[in-house]
């Protein structure tokens, strides 16, 4: 089969960043008047992997984990200290005007909309930047409406938006120009449950419908769940896992969590599972996800329950626990 | 081609326009220190010439009326401030935006710039106005110089921006831009013909003067509006605009590349 | 008094908090030097030209310039960081930190900031100041040092009244900030004495924007040229002002915590 070409490459990136030291105290803030130590950060250590063309591909990590330094210098932000990537055959540290045309770069907490006026006028400038057909543009403006369902929010003043309304704005902002590379940084960030599942299904349905690739990062484990069926897993700048959701899911997060509320809580516990935490009037127990039904059935079944929830281990854990993971954890 | 540039600048403009609009209390503020500075340089040199007779180098008092009414309006049209913004851009990720963006980022400035010295417009003509009103400036100008005058605003603007904005890229470098631009602003004040007409300045002061570029910024034209230089130098002071502005261009082009290389570096 | 040791407190915290940032003490200095030059190369110029400004010669008016970096430094010291900090504590909604303290708000907020490296601009004044008496060839008797004294801190109060009642403002108008740069850009007018500009000029700098009492009357005092009416003035205009300014902040603060409860 003609193998789709690689929309993203990426071999040996590595990104390191000097930091200064600086210590407490007047005598050290006066010795820093002369002298300054500094060490070596690395944010990004050595990763390679690639994307196919409509790909959606989610980046999981904790907050420093190099998610967004990795993105940043996908979009040309930053260089890379060594190592190659190449996105849509370009070197995006090049900044050409053709690569910077067919990308998008969204990045949570920033904004690209002028702050005092409708969005609608940014939307206008954007046009002109990217230059846009007329006809097009009415068009890709009109699909980003119906999906994003931005109705009237186009004509109020960005400052007038809430959260929400503004990243729909901004991401529609972003897409005017159809880009075909998409890079969504913490997209999600901030906002409530229902607006978070409202931006989940909108790229969702951008990919099906445009086929444009997808590289999002975030460290909600919701937004990769609904999205991605392939997930990588970053920690200290190394990618810890490459490959299929559900298998990291399967292979890293066997467990589940019962939190149970009870009149006694100092009750032997050691036939349901382990316990993780015991305070007055609950208990919190680690069970393996295949005896999660029939734990739930029997605590129920013979102790007073006040209340009972099962929740899956936070996706953190996961992650350290892919950490601890000797090689074999590696796709 | 020059179509999309031209639809990008009035898009870029009005954009700007409607912005800036919104904070025309606080610019016109800003404003304050155009109207005043020349007002009080003008009453010091009106005062040195009570006490010495009546003129200072043939500068009587609605001369210097003239020449600082003139200098308001020259320093309106040719000033920059976008050493002072970079610090903030570059720290609060604008600067990041806009290299996303398939478009040098000089252009929102110099649309910036132009938009803003239309809007303050309404400041200027009535502190103009009033100026006229309380100073009585004199004007004896030859009308070939006062047609000269325009070009020539209109490249020492150019040429002050390429200067400012190579100088604000300092702030890719440094926080402590204050430093540099404090430079820059004392420079011009000695330099251009601000704190007095540069005829007026000791000998050595004038040398400095010939030799930077900031005469050609704004004592230049307004030496021309007012009809105070020689036919014969006109077009050698055109070409020394030219000049700085051609260097002035190259310069920017080092210093921006290196930038954008220390921004990729250091991730701003 | 206590009032005195939460001074020192306030600027001790703020001592340790400049030394963090080296850059800071050398771009002052930087500062401070090109503001001498410009002050220093403007008089050179004028003095080109002409034996006296306005009846003020140039030793004299090297004193005045002494006293405009002094009052400057001082302003810049501590009154001009607190106001600014005041304004955008409102702005951000922190006041309630320092309303909640058991000390006098006003107090607490005029002294809570300070710009350590402005030391650099006062003692350039000063510096300027003994220049300009040697040059003078005066010495000043214990008189004319009390007077200059008096004047000074009258002025200084004026200052003071004048930033927190533009400060006191943004209880109503929470944008202002900009207003705090008429001021900065009034004060350049200082440089020169006042006596030179035209009445209705000298009107404004007197009772508008306060810098005839901030910088021409202490001057006043070191060349020999202040009067016992100016001072009396000064001393005057600084009582009602103090006054009248504490009454706004009361009010400016009623109006704030009415708001917010």
């Amino acid at each position: 089969m003609s193998a789709s070409k690689s929309a993203v490459v990426i071999q040996n990136l590595r990104k390191t960043y000097q930091v200064h030291e600086r210590e407490a105290g007047l005598g050290a803030a006066l010795r820093s008047l002369v002298s300054r130590k500094s060490r070596d950060v690395k944010a990004v250590d050595s990763i390679s992997f690639s994307v196919d063309m409509g790909e959606m591909v989610g980046f999981l990590g904790p907050n420093g984990a190099g998610k967004t330094t990795t993105l940043k210098m996908l979009s040309g932000l930053l260089y890379p200290t060594s190592g190659e990537a190449r996105v849509l055959g370009y070197v995006p540290s090049r900044r050409e005007r053709a690569f910077l045309s067919q990308m998008t770069l969204v990045m949570g907490q920033r904004n690209q909309l002028v702050w005092d006026i409708p969005a609608i006028d940014s939307f206008e400038l954007n046009r002109e930047v990217y230059r846009v057909p007329v006809a097009q543009y009415k068009q890709t403006l009109d699909e980003l409406v119906e999906l994003l369902d931005l109705g009237k929010l186009l004509t109020k003043p960005v400052r007038n938006l809430s959260l929400g309304e503004r990243m729909k704005c901004e991401i529609a902002g972003a897409l005017l120009h159809r880009p075909r590379v998409l890079f969504l940084d913490e997209p999600t960030i901030g906002l409530d449950v229902t607006m978070q599942r409202r931006i989940r299904l909108f790229v969702a349905e951008y990919n099906r419908r445009y086929g444009a690739t997808v590289l999002l990062t975030s460290h909600y484990m919701a937004d990769v769940e609904a999205l991605c069926k392939r997930v990588v897993v970053i920690h200290h700048g190394s990618i810890l896992f490459d490959g299929d959701l559900t298998a990291l899911v399967e292979r890293f997060s066997p467990h589940k969590t019962i939190h149970v509320k009870l009149a006694d809580e100092n009750q032997d516990f050691g036939a349901y599972g382990e316990v993780i935490s015991r305070e007055e009037g609950q208990v919190v127990l680690r069970v393996p996800k295949a005896d999660t039904a029939r734990v739930t059935g029997q605590l129920l079944a013979n102790m007073e329950i006040h209340d009972l929830t099962v929740e899956d281990t936070p996706i953190d854990e996961v992650i350290e626990q892919v950490f601890a993971q000797p090689k074999e954890g590696r796709a | 081609m020059i179509g999309l540039w031209a639809r990008y600048y009035r898009a870029q403009i009005k954009l700007s326009l409607a912005v800036q609009f919104q904070y025309r209390v606080a610019m016109a503020i800003w404003m304050l220190d155009i109207v005043l500075s020349p007002m009080i340089y003008l009453v010091v040199w009106t005062t040195v010439a009570q006490s010495s007779g009546g003129t200072v180098n043939g500068f009587t008092p609605s001369d210097f009326a003239a020449y600082y009414t003139v200098l308001m309006i020259v320093q309106h049209i040719t000033q920059i401030w976008h050493m002072w913004e970079y610090e903030y851009l570059i720290r609060e990720g604008g600067m990041a935006q806009r290299l996303l963006r398939p478009l040098h980022p000089i252009n929102e400035d110099i649309s910036q710039n132009i938009s803003y010295k239309i809007l303050m417009l309404m400041v200027l003509i009535p502190a103009v106005l009033l100026f006229v009103l309380l100073f009585r400036p004199a004007f004896h100008t030859p009308l070939w110089s006062a047609l000269a005058f325009i070009p020539a605003v209109l490249m020492g603007a150019a040429l002050a921006f390429v200067i400012g904005w190579t100088l604000a890229m300092a702030a890719f470098w440094t926080t402590r831009i204050v430093a540099i631009n404090s430079l820059y602003f004392t420079a011009m004040l000695f330099f251009a013909g601000y704190l007095a007409p540069l005829d007026l300045l000791p000998r050595f002061m004038q040398m400095i003067a010939g030799v930077l570029p900031f005469r050609w910024m704004m004592s230049f034209p307004v030496e021309l509006a007012l009809g105070r230089v020689a036919p014969e130098a006109v077009l050698g002071g055109f070409a020394a605009q030219a000049l700085w502005i051609v260097f002035g261009v190259l310069v920017l082009r080092r210093v921006w590349k290196a930038a954008v290389r220390r921004f990729s570096s250091v991730g701003g | 008094m206590r009032y005195f040791k939460l001074i020192r407190l306030y600027f001790r915290i703020g001592v340790l908090n400049e030394l963090e940032y080296r850059a800071n003490f050398f771009v002052q200095i930087f500062q401070t030097v090109l503001g001498l030059l410009t002050a220093l190369g403007g008089l050179a110029v004028i003095f080109e030209h002409t034996g006296d400004l306005g009846g003020w010669r140039s030793d004299e008016l090297l004193a005045l310039v002494g006293v405009y970096f002094l009052v400057g430094g001082l302003i810049g010291f501590v009154i001009q960081p607190s106001m600014q900090r005041l304004m955008m504590d409102v702005r951000t909604g922190t006041l309630d930190f320092m309303l909640t303290k058991p000390e006098d708000a006003q107090f607490i907020a005029s002294i809570r900031q300070v710009e350590m490296w402005k030391l650099v601009d006062i003692a350039l004044g000063v510096g300027l100041l003994v220049v300009a008496l040697a040059r003078l060839g005066r010495v000043m008797d214990v008189a004319q040092v009390l007077g200059f004294g008096v004047a000074l801190l009258a002025g200084a109060a004026i200052v003071y009244s004048f930033w927190l009642m533009l400060a006191t403002l943004v209880f109503w108008f929470v944008r202002v900030d900009n207003i705090l740069v008429i001021f900065q850009t009034m004060y350049e007018a200082g440089r020169w004495p006042v006596t030179i500009y035209p009445g209705w000029m000298q009107v404004m700098l007197t009772f508008l924007v306060p810098v005839a009492f901030a910088v021409t009357v202490p001057s006043q005092a070191v060349v020999g040229r202040l009067t016992l009416q100016i001072l009396m003035g000064a001393l005057g205009v600084a009582a009602l002002m103090l006054f009248v300014s504490r009454r706004f902040w009361r009010i400016g603060i009623r109006h704030y915590s009415g708001a917010s409860a």
